[in-house]
């Protein structure tokens, strides 16, 4: 499949266009999974997948080829998704400027209702997604990169452009951030 | 006993290799409950399931996408990239260093002439004449020597050219000798001295070369070894004119 990827990233840089058709069409759905997980959000996660292949269609020249273009793609989505999250929760935080301390204000929001009121519902899967609201879009990236894309370490740094330790650290953070969330939920259940 | 921190157990959670962790773990209740508690809490929040997005998804974006992507023009290299204009490239930069290294090198050795030889300066050319003139003429003193080696003191016709050839032979010995004598040469000398004798009675025998007088020679030749004497003389001849002609060292002998 990687030595088809190239041959149809030759096509499209020698002007065939719709070449590119083919690897929008092969990476589209795992590109919308990581995007989806990262930005918890269907219509965030379409236009992540959009952006993406738009990012990459445009820095194709620069695609070397002896990489990967799944895990190239990938990691584009990965910072679009990431970009998108930051961009989200900075909306917010000017929206509510004022009402957060400083190190609230870049989280986003947990615009979720009350645990009681999830708890009557069944709804323990919003519960889960308000906790992940309460990390910063670093956190959340990088945790969902390593608990549910299965990434290593070393693949989380490349892909959010930080140190391995950073990374390391960042989901420490989020770990212990959705533990708290969930801890709270089951005292008061 | 020192207790897992809360970063351990997380990094314990999600690393390859916990086989000492779980040692730990067998003889320590605490850490044991806190990273059970730990892969509770982590087993919540296991990803969900995903929307559903039809098979023909990667054509929706497509559709979506595309009409904002410009063609890429066919990507001609520069000019200067073509492989023609490479190889050309190439050859001219070979060609210029070749022509610089030649340049460079004559420049040197006009700069830096070579040492004079004085020690091992070319023989003269008179030199080199007589060295082939003393080839030629140990040559046909050999053949001379051979022939009346192996001639039939009966055979009277055979007298006339032995006595011919052993006048003219004692001509260029003569010159001979006297080059050896200048140049000091004692074994050179002194065989020319042994064949001039034989030359002087082969062709100075009084009444002719008869049967006793070529018998005679015969006998006087071999017990002088003047054949073998010329022929080593004859040996050394060509490390000479080698020599010679390597400007090395000149001479005779």
């Amino acid at each position: 499949m990687d030595r088809n990827d190239h041959a149809t990233i030759q096509a499209v840089l020698s002007g065939d266009k719709d070449a590119y058709g083919a690897l929008v069409a092969h990476h589209s759905r795992s590109i919308f999974r990581v995007a989806y997980r990262i930005t918890g959000n269907e219509a965030d996660a379409d236009e992540v997948v959009q952006d993406a292949f738009l990012r990459g269609y445009r820095k194709l020249e620069s695609f070397e080829s002896r990489s990967n273009f799944g895990t190239w793609i990938y990691r584009i989505a990965v910072r679009c998704a990431l970009d998108r999250v930051s961009r989200r929760g900075s909306a917010s935080g000017r929206a509510s400027a004022g009402t957060e301390t400083e190190s609230e204000a870049v989280q986003v929001p947990d615009r979720a209702p009350n645990p009681e009121a999830l708890l009557l519902s069944g709804e323990i899967g919003a519960f889960r997604e308000s906790a992940m609201h309460s990390l910063t879009p670093l956190e959340r990236a990088a945790f969902t990169l390593r608990h549910m894309e299965d990434c290593s370490m070393e693949e989380i740094a490349i892909a959010l452009e930080i140190a391995p330790n950073a990374a390391k650290q960042a989901i420490y953070r989020a770990v212990h951030k959705l533990r708290q969330r969930l801890a709270l939920l089951k005292v008061r259940t | 006993m020192s207790h897992f921190s809360g970063e351990e157990l997380i990094e314990l959670y999600y690393s390859e290799d916990g086989s000492e962790a779980a040692r730990h773990m067998d003889a320590c209740t605490e850490c044991a409950g806190a990273y059970e508690a730990l892969q509770a809490d982590l087993a919540d929040l296991k990803p969900v399931e995903l929307p559903g997005r039809s098979e023909d998804y990667g054509e929706q974006v497509w559709n979506s996408i595309s009409g904002q992507l410009p063609a890429y023009v066919g990507r001609r290299r520069p000019w200067f990239r073509q492989p023609l204009w490479i190889g050309l490239t190439a050859a001219a930069t070979c060609a210029l260093l070749v022509a610089a290294a030649f340049y460079a090198g004559r420049l040197w050795e006009h700069r830096n002439p070579p040492p004079a030889v004085v020690s091992h300066a070319a023989p003269p050319a008179q030199q080199r004449v007589v060295v082939v003139v003393l080839s030629d003429h140990l040559d046909r003193s050999e053949r001379l020597l051979v022939e009346l080696k192996h001639a039939n003191a009966d055979d009277t016709q055979l007298a006339t050219p032995l006595r011919d050839e052993a006048r003219s032979l004692l001509v260029a010995n003569r010159k001979c000798r006297q080059e050896a004598n200048a140049n000091g040469d004692p074994a050179l000398i002194t065989a020319l001295d042994h064949l001039s004798q034989l030359l002087n009675e082969l062709a100075n025998q009084p009444g002719g070369l008869n049967a006793d007088a070529i018998g005679r020679l015969q006998t006087q030749m071999n017990q002088d070894g003047l054949l073998f004497e010329v022929r080593v003389l004859r040996s050394r001849i060509p490390k000479h004119q080698a020599e010679a002609n390597l400007h090395l060292k000149g001479g005779i002998a």
